[in-house]
């Protein structure tokens, strides 16, 4: 599963190189712009659209704080559901994530494209609902029943470090189109009775050895504020 | 246009789902372990001739077979099982009660059921002389939880 999504991930690097080379660059800017970018995450919406279960949004926002340096603050909540072998549960709450990139990428004149690497600190509250499960039993001599205990487990939290890599492309003028990968490493997490917080969302699936991974697609329009010279 | 087709492609790479990664390997839902022991020399086990167990109105699990333990699987659903133990043609039975307790194990696990608090309700004692509960909590299969004196 890990293979396929990194593989992907960098199909989609390829596909973005692809689209932005072919951009026609007719006028030279000396200037580059410094501001506020606010954008969303595109994976989350399109998850709710074709998966009713699951819902999501994600706001993204960073500001130029230093030549190749940006603050970045992503605010989520999301809503989703997780049908394993012998149980079926609920995650749902919200998320903030906050930290900065380092722009590695030496970009041309006049262009202001991102190849980073990322620091994030994440925190989410949440509440986990077993909607349903089946005891786990070798053989088929006393079929279990599946039962519904519908429990609603409240006021969870998590905290975690993310390691972030991506890219933005300025596809139109002050659109920024991006992707990114992150390592998620969990610090605490509150995990209810006799249940573990298998899913927290901003997080996404918690790995048993308590890692993570998150792939985001990101449309974002930068504001202008502050224009200097290079 | 182009831009397009890429917006087109990201999102059909992030609605691809997950597969399963993890497998089972925990312990799950413990069965019953009985031991059988010679009822002249307490301190030695005794195997059993021509064993066959069933619980009541089901397959059995051991046919004619000559043996001084096994387990035996209970209901989940009841808060008792009622098994049937022959050796030859004398039949005997037990009624084992408990109560049900669910555990979480894992993700790929999910719950398994501990038994607490077993107790004989009713027996036979045409071939089974004598019964011990050794450990009333049965939540591994490490050892014996009922002893049998035959």
């Amino acid at each position: 599963m890990k293979h396929q999504h990194i593989l992907l991930f960098f199909i989609s690097i390829l596909v973005i190189t692809t689209v932005n080379s072919q951009e026609k660059q007719d006028t030279i800017k000396n200037i580059e712009s410094y501001g506020i970018r606010i954008g969303i995450d595109l994976n989350k919406p399109a998850n709710t659209f074709f998966q009713s279960e699951n819902k999501g949004l994600e706001l993204v926002s960073d500001i130029r704080v230093a030549r190749n340096y940006y603050a970045v603050v992503d605010l989520g909540f999301s809503e989703r559901t997780t049908n394993e072998d012998y149980m079926n549960f609920t995650s749902k709450g919200s998320y903030i994530k906050a930290g900065f990139n380092y722009n590695a990428y030496k970009n041309w004149k006049g262009m202001t494209n991102e190849i980073y690497v990322g620091l994030r600190y994440g925190m989410s509250f949440f509440n986990q609902t077993l909607n349903s499960y089946t005891p786990n039993v070798k053989g088929t001599y006393f079929i279990p029943i599946t039962v519904a205990p519908n429990t609603e487990f409240k006021d969870l939290t998590a905290q975690w470090i993310e390691f972030v890599f991506g890219m933005k492309v300025e596809t139109l003028k002050n659109l920024y189109l991006g992707v990114s990968v992150s390592f998620n490493n969990m610090i605490n997490v509150k995990d209810p009775d006799n249940f573990k917080s298998l899913y927290v969302p901003g997080f996404n699936r918690v790995f048993s050895n308590n890692k993570g991974i998150g792939f985001n697609y990101t449309l974002s329009y930068l504001i202008p504020i502050i224009k200097k010279k290079k | 246009m182009k831009k397009y087709i890429t917006i087109l492609i990201l999102f059909v790479f992030t609605i691809i789902s997950c597969e399963k990664d993890d497998i089972c390997i925990e312990a799950i839902t413990p069965s019953l372990v009985i031991r059988f022991y010679d009822n002249d020399i307490q301190t030695e086990t005794k195997k059993v001739a021509d064993l066959t167990v069933w619980a009541n109105g089901k397959d059995s699990i051991y046919i004619n077979q000559e043996l001084d333990s096994i387990v035996l699987p209970l209901d989940l659903t009841k808060d008792n099982t009622l098994y049937k133990f022959s050796s030859g043609l004398i039949e005997d039975e037990i009624n084992f009660t408990y109560t049900l307790n669910d555990v979480f194990v894992s993700r790929s696990c999910g719950y398994k059921t501990i038994f607490e608090n077993i107790q004989i309700d009713s027996n036979t004692s045409n071939w089974l002389k004598d019964i011990s509960i050794n450990n009333s909590t049965i939540d591994n299969e490490t050892s014996a939880h009922i002893t049998i004196f035959h």
